[in-house]
């Protein structure tokens, strides 16, 4: 230290840090943690936050505006007004795709663009803890994303309803029904948005290709099965990688899958449609272990 | 220097497709601080990848701090720091929030990170600068918010690769500094270059590779030998020293004003002593002259087979 006139400079040298530390698990659970710091743009300009949180007010009005009309009636001699199921609601979340093609290359593509790989790798964390954080603080946003909408929808219809109670009581079966149907199509999203961006370090190109394959594989989807007729689809509409999830979301509402949907009347739909939705899963899971598979074999 | 082993590298060999990075290399490095010396592609950047484990040796082992590579990589990368050479650093992050979370990724409770990220980026300088974003900063800045992320996890051994590249003079002493500083921090670095100078300037001790193969390992003042040349300073009367010496049949010549005698055994020191009264010379200065790194480098690796 020295000690002059007016001010004084204080060299406060080096402490080492003598307290708890993790390792793979604390790692990870950080790397978690800034991947969502930096998809919802906190810390970042106000640009940043602005398109997610857009993204979540655009999915919540169906909600609010359900929940607004249920309020409105609520003295009136009809039959409770419902613009919107839950099992529907689930549908209105796809939309975060737009937030997938927009938010998983920005935290995917600058880590190895800005050749910052290296620096996360020389920690203590191994390739699938980096993918493991990724998807699960993509796929935590958009079930957040998905969950609070219906959430409100929920709250503010036993709230407007003639006995919360009882509503309460009827509408048990949504309580898990919504989580697990979100909970499928967010891991899903996120699976295959970060799997797209890993193999990029351009946000721009991931986020095209991100829109391009759920566009491409919808409209092929709806040329091969066409107009569903007598309740009869084809087995083409598993191609539709944006709708996918959507057949899952059916059997967990209703068991089965839904007879204006386009596996209607195929045979074992329901299983292919599961095991279509796996082996997707496991073709992104595959990609993006490859892709981070940093200790050479 | 530090007591106890850093390093033990036994029959390292690395091989890529058409390449040997690495050739059957054995050494055994003291705590303290190392220079890793070579020229470009001699094998310093594959040897870093391999001490951190995410690159695996074809044969041999290597122990860093008392633990196996190879059994144990992530309790090795617990203990290290990392600063490579090329930029590596979010660019639109600010210095405070990458160190932080680096500091986190290394395994500290994140509000231990942000104190020491704040601790660390003050110890290297940037503690005005650590809200801005690292795009903005100049190469030295961003040189020393890398070694701050290197430092953040209070790592046993900082592996610098090239932490004087791209600098000016004035920002490479300055790193120079900071780097001699870590070990009396009881961090031990091992820092690759091609710059001897720098080696020279701050390491204890010093291994030499070329192609992948060990040229030499040891201590520096045991490698700057002396060279047998005396250094001789008699302001402007060099010329008569020169003429004094060759009657007594010691070779001298001058190099800058400087008179350079070679000089063998005591009895040749004691006629260079006499020669200098006898005429009469201010002495100046008198010293032994050591060879330099770069010296050591180019004879022993041109002795390579």
């Amino acid at each position: 230290m020295s000690v002059g006139g007016a001010g004084a400079v204080y060299d406060r040298g080096y402490r080492p840090y003598d307290g708890p530390r993790g390792l793979r698990g604390a790692a990870t659970y950080a790397l978690y943690k800034a991947s969502i710091r930096r998809a919802l743009g906190i810390r970042r300009s106000w640009r940043q936050k602005f398109a997610p949180f857009l993204l979540l007010g655009i999915v919540t009005v169906p909600a609010i505006v359900n929940v607004g009309i249920g309020y409105v009636t609520r003295d009136r001699v009809v039959d409770a007004v419902e613009i919107i199921t839950y099992r529907e609601y689930v549908g209105v979340s796809s939309a975060l795709l737009l937030f997938v093609a927009l938010v998983a290359p920005d935290v995917m593509c600058p880590d190895r663009r800005q050749r910052v790989l290296p620096l996360m790798f020389a920690r203590p964390l191994t390739g699938i803890d980096y993918v493991v954080s990724k998807v699960g603080a993509i796929a935590s946003i958009l079930f957040a994303f998905s969950f609070l909408p219906q959430v409100v929808l929920f709250v503010g219809n036993m709230l407007v309803s003639d006995s919360a109670a009882h509503y309460f009581s009827g509408h048990m079966d949504v309580l898990w029904k919504v989580p697990v149907s979100v909970g499928l199509l967010a891991i899903y999203y996120a699976v295959i948005g970060v799997a797209i961006a890993s193999l990029t370090d351009r946000r721009i190109v991931a986020g095209a290709a991100v829109i391009g394959l759920f566009l491409i594989t919808s409209i092929s989807s709806s040329i091969i099965v066409g107009d569903i007729v007598n309740g009869q689809g084809s087995i083409g509409g598993l191609i539709n990688v944006l709708g996918l999830p959507l057949f899952l979301r059916d059997l967990v509402f209703l068991g089965h899958v839904n007879p204006d949907s386009p596996l209607a009347g195929v045979d074992h739909g329901g299983p292919f449609a599961i095991a279509t939705y796996v082996a997707i899963l496991l073709l992104g899971a595959g990609v993006l272990l490859r892709r981070y598979r940093w200790v050479e074999r | 220097m530090l007591a106890g082993s850093l390093l033990r590298i036994d029959g390292l060999t690395k091989r890529y497709p058409g390449v040997i990075a690495l050739d059957d290399l054995s050494v055994d490095l003291p705590r303290g601080l190392v220079g890793l010396v070579g020229a470009n592609g001699a094998g310093k950047t594959t040897m870093f990848r391999l001490l951190l484990g995410i690159s695996k040796p074809t044969e041999g082992r290597i122990e860093v701090c008392g633990i196996d590579v190879a059994v144990d990589p992530i309790g090795v990368r617990s203990r290290l720091g990392y600063m490579p050479e090329h930029d590596c650093l979010p660019l639109d992050q600010t210095a405070a929030d990458v160190v932080s979370t680096f500091g986190e990724l290394s395994g500290l409770p994140a509000r231990a990170a942000r104190q020491r990220a704040s601790d660390i980026l003050d110890l290297v300088g940037l503690d005005e600068a650590r809200f801005r974003p690292i795009g903005g900063f100049s190469t030295g800045m961003r040189q020393r918010a890398k070694l701050a992320q290197a430092l953040v996890g209070d790592p046993e051994l900082v592996l610098l690769d090239e932490p004087t590249a791209g600098l000016d003079p004035l920002g490479r002493e300055e790193m120079l500094a900071l780097v001699g500083r870590l070990g009396t921090f009881g961090i031990s670095v091992i820092m690759a270059t091609h710059l001897l100078d720098d080696v020279q300037q701050v390491c204890e001790h010093v291994v030499m590779i070329d192609a992948g193969r060990l040229v030499v390992s040891g201590g520096t003042d045991s490698l700057l030998e002396r060279t047998g040349i005396v250094t001789v300073d008699v302001g402007v009367r060099g010329a008569e020293l020169v003429a004094g010496l060759a009657k007594v049949g010691l070779s001298a010549t001058t190099d800058d004003g400087l008179v350079e005698v070679t000089v063998e055994g005591n009895h040749q020191m004691d006629a260079l002593r006499d020669v200098i009264a006898e005429l009469g010379l201010p002495l100046y200065r008198l010293s032994t002259r050591l060879t330099s790194l770069d010296e050591v480098f180019l004879r022993l690796a041109g002795s390579e087979p």
